[in-house]
């Protein structure tokens, strides 16, 4: 054989096993390990900038790489576990989604009557009701820090996320934070039957108010293979909302 | 009740001082519904023997536009429809389906004034604790042809967090013959709440000469799929008007004026409407709602087989199948029509069942309704297939089968089967 031949392969063979692969995933034994918990809870403030606020969020659905759904939301969030969808498409105006602590309801006008949903019925595409109401993980799932990661070239950790309340949206998701701000990068979601449902990926972030809030996201389905759903937000807006919007019975009195 | 009047009244002209002069921007959304059904009509039918009684309609179009305005505290809610048949001349319907304005009197206090559509219920097909809706009928419960009409009203609601409290008057007065000719005082209470993920509403209602209703609904989810809800409305004796006939066995009477009565007005019997149901959603997105409904004011299967055999010797006498004199032919014909005021589009017995599946995509939707008798084991289903050809556009494909066997409910009625074809634009 020949010797640089040779030298090159033990070469090789020696930096593998030094290093571990780019998406292998590592203890984090050697660094001091972050409280899962609260970096569950930074992860949470590039979704949610104020105790009180408000989003336009587009959702795109593509199948094939067609464009096949394509709807708007005006989203008003209040605290943790308050939020009311407002539906802006022309063959669903007036329509309303209401989340309240664990329970989801959908009011449409031509019924005049909210209906109890679950968080992970459809929405629009892949995207589910929870994805666009329930925007805060910290205090649906309990987490715990499996190891880190990288993830296009971005340092993370990678939490296991555990559904821990019943309006939690998924009943298991593996959420990948960036080590450097705690920023969300991806997650893999998981039905409780185990089934692997749906990737997302974060992938962009801008400055709103002074703060670094996401502003788009990326749902592969991976029941449905070729499906993909973006949604954009834009227009955040701290806002006082008044209590009663996120009554139930409220509801029939927005427009 | 001429000081509830009065007070409602007085409450109007509150309504009117307290709404904000700057008006929001116009809000709007406009509906279009047009289908045409032909419809195969049940010759052996006893309510219509031969399509003799009451001529139907083989074939028919309903064209309805509504156009709903609303802006600061004021909303309307239009309705045009037009109908025509091979029966009958075309006809032009329009009506103020809701008009009323909507004022908040602060952070936690709103009064509605004018006419509305409320809903109290959590069912879907039936709704027992809707004592202030309009009438709902199981097998178009979403009202697809825009027919549900608000109803006058004055309410007050007062939200404290999840909970809240409303106190509604009712009176179905209308303008007619240039007058104001008021209608039944009625006032219902309702307190609801969100209780450790359990909806909750607790029901009153009282009409005027009649008795008190007390109810509750509920409703709950557990985990991801399943949704449950229940309704209970009860009351001491029934209102509610019956044919004679149902207490007799002697189906061989010609009544010579309107036999309606309330038959256990003075009873000391709870007369309970009930409701159980609850809908799965699978991983795949299908939707399967079932629902069970008993109302004590319906007819049990005895009284049913009396009704029954009272319009099969209407039919006897019509056809001369039952010799009688002369001058009782037209009276047995006028029993023949009274009878079907017995008849209820939400049923007409005690038990019902209600299964509806549904799926949809981003093109195509599907739904399946099975609305069955369970005294008598009728069946309705209707088949539902809608193409969505745009964002506002969507045309629908909808059967209707009756079957059952002789004397039942849905195997008796006018039709066999329907097979409509319809377009709906949202805009």
């Amino acid at each position: 054989m020949n010797p640089l031949f040779k030298s090159t392969v033990l070469f090789l063979l020696a930096a593998a096993a030094a290093s571990p692969a780019p998406s292998q995933t590592s203890t984090p034994a050697a660094r001091s390990v972050p409280d899962p918990g609260k970096l569950l809870a930074r992860s949470d403030l590039s979704r949610n900038g104020w105790e009180s606020y408000e989003v336009v969020t587009v959702i795109k659905n593509y199948v094939d790489g067609e464009l096949k759904e394509e709807g708007s939301f005006d989203t008003s969030i209040k605290g943790d576990d308050r939020t009311l969808v407002k539906f802006l498409n022309a063959d669903v105006k007036g329509q309303y989604l209401l989340m309240l602590e664990d329970a989801m309801w959908i009011y449409m006008p031509n019924t005049r009557k909210p209906i109890r949903i679950t968080p992970l019925q459809r929405l629009l595409g892949n995207a589910s009701n929870g994805d666009v109401a329930r925007t805060r993980y910290a205090g649906d799932y309990k987490a715990s820090l499996k190891g880190e990661e990288t993830v296009d070239g971005v340092e993370c950790y990678v939490l296991d996320l555990a559904a821990q309340r019943e309006g939690a949206t998924y009943n298991r998701v593996e959420l990948w934070v960036r080590r450097v701000d705690a920023r969300p990068k991806k997650a893999e979601i998981y039905l409780s039957s185990g089934k692997h449902y749906k990737t997302i990926f974060y992938d962009a972030f801008s400055t709103v108010h002074d703060r670094l809030l996401l502003t788009q996201m990326t749902i592969l389905d991976r029941l449905r293979e070729g499906s993909k759903t973006i949604m954009t937000f834009s227009g955040y807006t701290p806002k006082e909302i008044p209590e009663k919007y996120f009554n139930k019975d409220y509801l029939e009195k927005l427009r | 009740m001429r000081l509830a009047r009065q007070a409602a009244l007085a409450v109007i002209g509150f309504a009117f001082l307290r709404a904000p002069a700057n008006a929001q921007p116009l809000q709007y959304r406009v509906s279009l519904v047009d289908e045409g059904t032909y419809y195969r009509l049940n010759n052996a039918s006893p309510f219509n023997p031969g399509n003799t009684v009451v001529p139907q309609a083989t074939w028919g179009n309903v064209g309805n536009t509504g156009l709903y305005l609303g802006s600061g505290v004021l909303s309307t809610l239009l309705g045009f429809t037009a109908t025509s048949g091979d029966i009958s001349l075309p006809r032009y319907d329009f009506a103020v389906r809701e008009l009323a304005l909507d004022v908040s009197l602060g952070e936690a206090l709103d009064l509605v004034v004018g006419k509305k559509i409320l809903k109290w219920g959590t069912g879907y097909a039936f709704n027992p604790t809707g004592v202030v809706e309009p009438q709902r009928s199981p097998s178009d419960p979403s009202d697809r042809l825009n027919q549900n009409d608000g109803r006058n009203l004055v309410s007050l609601t007062a939200f404290f967090g999840k909970t809240s409290l409303t106190a509604v008057y009712l009176n179905d007065a209308r303008y007619a013959n240039s007058s104001l000719q008021w209608g039944k005082n009625e006032l219902a209470l309702r307190a609801y709440s969100f209780l450790g993920g359990l909806d909750i509403s607790l029901i009153g209602h009282y009409s005027e000469g009649d008795r008190l209703e007390l109810g509750a609904n509920s409703s709950y989810v557990i985990g991801d799929n399943l949704e449950l809800h229940g309704e209970i409305l009860g009351k001491k004796g029934s209102s509610a008007l019956f044919h004679p006939i149902v207490s007799s066995d002697n189906p061989g009477q010609i009544f010579d004026s309107y036999p309606y009565v309330p038959l256990y007005a003075d009873s000391r019997e709870i007369f309970l409407k009930t409701l159980l149901g609850g809908q799965y959603t699978l991983e795949n997105g299908l939707n399967l709602a079932l629902e069970y409904y008993h109302n004590a004011e319906g007819l049990s299967v005895q009284e049913w087989k009396r009704w029954m055999n009272f319009v099969k010797f209407q039919d006897a006498v019509q056809s001369g199948a039952v010799p009688v004199s002369p001058d009782l032919i037209v009276p047995s014909r006028m029993n023949l029509l009274w009878s079907l005021l017995t008849l209820s589009t939400r049923g007409t017995m005690r038990d019902y069942l209600f299964a509806r599946g549904a799926y949809s995509d981003d093109t195509w939707g599907c739904e399946v309704i099975f609305f069955m008798n369970a005294n008598d084991q009728s069946i309705v289903a209707i088949p539902t297939l809608t193409w969505k050809a745009g964002v506002s556009l969507s045309f629908y494909l909808r059967y209707a089968a009756y079957s059952g066997r002789d004397g039942s409910e849905f195997g008796s009625l006018f039709t066999t089967c329907s097979i409509t074809l319809g377009l709906g634009v949202q805009l």
